[in-house]
């Protein structure tokens, strides 16, 4: 392997552009992944992350949803999981995922940017009724 | 018969220990009675697991919801189809179905070489009974066993998530699975090599058509998946970059490294260290991927349940495994000299060589950021993530260098490459590349990525083109058949590398429908009876959907369901309808949507029936609950990934076909360097 200079070459060489995607990609399109009440804390901490693309988790307030009639237009609440004093509205103008819905307890992920008026303006959401793939024993008595 | 399945599963286990230390023994003491013990515990095991799938068949077909596995994944009403295919619905099935799976591979590879091979033999069984027997452990003493019965049988079960009832979710789950246990042949055969010091390429001829069969699963699997994503979950996409979506297609990416990179093995003897390194990256990674499935430790972050038990079980798992590897490696490290050394970058083994390297970057890529999240939690203590902006970008560019080299490699002489020979086998596919180019360009295509996606894919495809044509021809004139037996002569000779090619066709389809996405369109409105949406396609044409109007019917464990009707005009002329619907399940609370499709060859016209404003009412066939929303979408080329998934698989069997003398080790053009280009690859 001593001599095989050329192989050394070409292996360091896409190994360095691997390395340069990797870097400008996830330095250019990562996001904060936070709890709503790390969200709340950050935001009061330094105003301009109100512009900064984070993600999410939580569950949706049961009783929340509203739909806006004839037009593509969602509006629901998130609170934290731990904290059920840390709640924000979350505006969101796409199809909802099947398993999202504000009667079972259901836990998503939200994607986007928390405005400055409050509201959390998602692109992206991600539901699971977390509850619902598998059950204790229980639940299946119940 | 339940019962039965279970004890065969506390049977298999002790057999299958027994085998796994009969066959490492046997071989260290050269004692042929262990070894063949050892051979027969493989057949025990499998036939056992085959009682025990039996038995989680049985306990589904005939409702015995005493059992929690059963009464989580179905129902007395859940058609007979998902039922029997309960064994494979859940985590705690798949992983018996896994080891079934797994054991009758290991029969079929120590069946086949019953007569000869048998050197490697004894260590091949010792490593695929160690495996079988790790999951057999995880199976009984992790809390998963499939037959745990809880004091009371709930009078109904729980029912299958409605996603899951689909047929491509039925056959994409196995479909993957066949391939990571497949992989597990060869990695046993090349942890034999190591262990027995015969480290030439016999090892790598003995399991080259597994290594292919394992690729062609794994291939068709992520395709299956695709598929599925694309007509269940309503979206009109078919990739999330999801974590598991990822893990599949990790050890595929380096299982394709792996055929690449055991040809230069092959021909040139060289990259010994480098396949032996794959050929455990590639196991490690389908162990990886049932983990992730398994454990559910990425998404689980900080929402969901997670098995960790289960996550630490298979880590410390991976980790020995990784260990033996690297260790066995070392010691073996002088025999893995290479023979021969890299000439010219202008050279198929330099090729074949980026082509590794891109794929395992694109893999390593991939990795990254699926681990992301964990990562950075363990550097910065905060949480970050990367999701499909980021594997796209990243993606992107090296999707399209091996696409590049897809056209190259093939064609471009060993050692180093004249310039005639550059020449010859270039100028004419690039040339059609860019004509290609500046025609889609003038009929209007502008998005620069998709142009050169196209180009490259036109260079590729006249590659293999006039490759085909060129051997047709000449044997034609050297033997004076007719033009198709000359053809059909020219690939029966040399299946591999013409299997090959033609798995490259499919590939170069499913890169075409990629770029195609670009031009997608879609369109969202809210429409009463009567009212239409019209939708342009980027082909020219422009389609009127029309609303007919919701109606009730009720089929098999559904409770309601709301299907709306849309008669569909093309350019004003009709050519029928499409349906999209809401479903409630017996079982879920919780509507679920099913799209309707209408499939050209160029384009998918994809309806979304996105909400009904009183869907009780619709329920109820309330004729003035019709007011609904809808999402019309055009989908460029999507079906060429289905088109493209056919043709690998034609490919594949090609290539996968027993032709005579197979296992002889191919002869290898060591020094010389007088044996043409085209003779070599075989």
């Amino acid at each position: 392997m001593r001599n095989n200079g050329k192989f050394f070459v070409g292996l360091g060489g896409v190994a360095l552009v691997v390395t340069y995607l990797i870097w400008t990609g996830v330095s250019d399109t990562m996001l904060y992944y936070l709890t709503p009440v790390e969200l709340i804390a950050r935001v009061a901490d330094d105003p301009s992350f109100h512009e900064v693309g984070v993600k999410v988790s939580g569950r949706v307030v049961q009783g929340s949803w509203n739909r806006a009639e004839n037009e593509l237009l969602h509006h629901f609440s998130v609170v934290d999981l731990e904290d059920e004093k840390v709640t924000f509205p979350v505006e969101y103008r796409d199809m909802l995922p099947d398993t999202f819905n504000d009667t079972d307890i259901v836990d998503v992920v939200v994607e986007g940017r928390y405005r400055e008026d409050g509201v959390f303006e998602a692109t992206l959401v991600l539901a699971k009724c977390g509850s619902r793939y598998e059950a204790t024993q229980e639940e299946l008595l119940g | 018969m339940t019962l039965l399945g279970e004890a065969a599963l506390w049977f298999a286990l002790p057999i299958g220990l027994w085998g796994a230390v009969a066959g490492f023994v046997g071989g260290r003491k050269g004692r042929g009675d262990l070894v063949l013990s050892a051979e027969y515990s493989v057949y025990a095991v499998f036939f056992l697991l085959i009682l025990a799938s039996v038995g989680i068949m049985n306990a589904f077909v005939t409702d015995q919801f005493q059992y929690w596995y059963v009464a989580n994944y179905s129902n007395r009403e859940l058609e007979m189809f998902y039922k029997v295919s309960g064994l494979w619905a859940g985590q705690r099935g798949s992983l018996v179905f896994w080891a079934l799976l797994l054991s009758f591979f290991s029969s079929v590879a120590v069946f086949t070489n019953r007569t000869k091979n048998r050197e490697f033999i004894p260590y091949a069984v010792g490593v695929l009974l160690t495996i079988t027997s790790f999951f057999l452990l995880v199976l009984l003493f992790a809390e998963v066993n499939p037959f745990e019965r809880m004091p009371f049988a709930p009078a109904d079960g729980r029912g299958l998530n409605p996603q899951l009832q689909n047929y491509w979710m039925t056959i994409h789950p196995p479909t993957l699975y066949l391939g990571f246990t497949a992989f597990t042949v060869p990695f046993a055969f090349a942890i034999s090599a190591l262990l027995t010091g015969k480290l030439d390429t016999r090892w790598i001829v003995i399991t080259r058509r597994w290594t292919l069969l394992s690729w062609f699963f794994l291939a068709n699997g992520v395709i299956f998946g695709m598929r599925w994503a694309y007509e269940e979950l309503g979206w009109g996409g078919f990739w999330f970059w999801d974590p598991v979506e990822n893990a599949s297609l990790l050890p595929w990416l380096t299982a394709t490294a792996f055929l690449h990179s055991i040809q230069i093995q092959e021909n040139r003897g060289m990259l010994k260290v480098w396949n032996m390194g794959l050929v455990a990256l590639t196991f490690l990674l389908t162990i990886f991927a049932t983990f992730l499935t398994r454990s559910g430790l990425i998404e689980s972050v900080h929402t969901f349940s997670e098995n960790t038990r289960i996550a630490f079980i298979f880590l410390t798992f991976m980790g020995f495994i990784a260990a033996v590897c690297i260790l066995l490696i070392a010691w073996r490290y002088p025999l893995l000299k290479s023979e021969n050394q890299i000439q010219s970058f202008l050279s198929r083994e330099a090729a074949f060589l980026f082509n590794n390297l891109i794929l395992l970057g694109a893999a390593f890529t991939v990795l990254w950021g699926t681990l992301f999240p964990l990562i950075s939690e363990g550097f910065t203590g905060q949480q970050m993530t990367v999701g499909p902006p980021f594997f796209e970008r990243v993606n992107l560019p090296i999707g399209l260098a091996l696409l590049a080299l897809m056209g190259i490699g093939p064609v471009i002489a060993w050692r180093k490459a004249s310039r005639r020979n550059l020449i010859k086998n270039f100028v004419a596919p690039v040339v059609v590349g860019a004509v290609v180019v500046v025609l889609l360009y003038l009929r209007g295509v502008h998005h620069g990525m998709a142009l050169v996606t196209f180009g490259l894919s036109s260079f590729v495809m006249t590659i293999i083109v006039v490759e085909f044509v060129k051997g047709t021809k000449a044997r034609a004139s050297i033997e004076g058949e007719g033009h198709l037996l000359a053809f059909f002569h020219l690939v029966s000779r040399n299946r591999r590398r013409w299997g090959g090619y033609i798995v490259h066709v499919g590939i170069v389809m499913i890169f075409t429908a990629f770029a195609g996405a670009a031009f997608d369109r879609e369109v969202v409105q809210t429409l009463d009876p009567g009212e239409a949406i019209t939708i342009e396609s980027p082909f020219g044409h422009e389609y009127t959907l029309t609303y007919q109007g919701l109606s009730s019917p009720r089929g098999q464990n559904l409770l309601r369901q709301a299907v709306a009707l849309m008669s569909v005009e093309k350019d004003g002329r009709p050519i029928g309808f499409i349906e999209a619907e809401k479903r409630l399940y017996v079982t879920w609370e919780a509507p679920v949507t099913e799209v309707g499709i209408r499939s050209t060859f160029l384009e998918d016209l994809y309806l979304i029936l996105e909400n009904v404003n009183d869907l009780g009412g619709a329920f109820e066939n309330d004729a003035q609950a019709q007011r609904a929303t809808f999402e019309v979408q055009v989908n460029v080329l999507v079906n060429w990934i289905w088109y493209g998934g056919f043709i690998i698989t034609v490919g594949s069997i090609i290539g996968l076909w027993p032709s005579r003398g197979s296992t002889k080790p191919a002869p290898r053009a060591k020094t010389g360097g007088k044996r043409p280009a085209l003779a070599t690859l075989g």
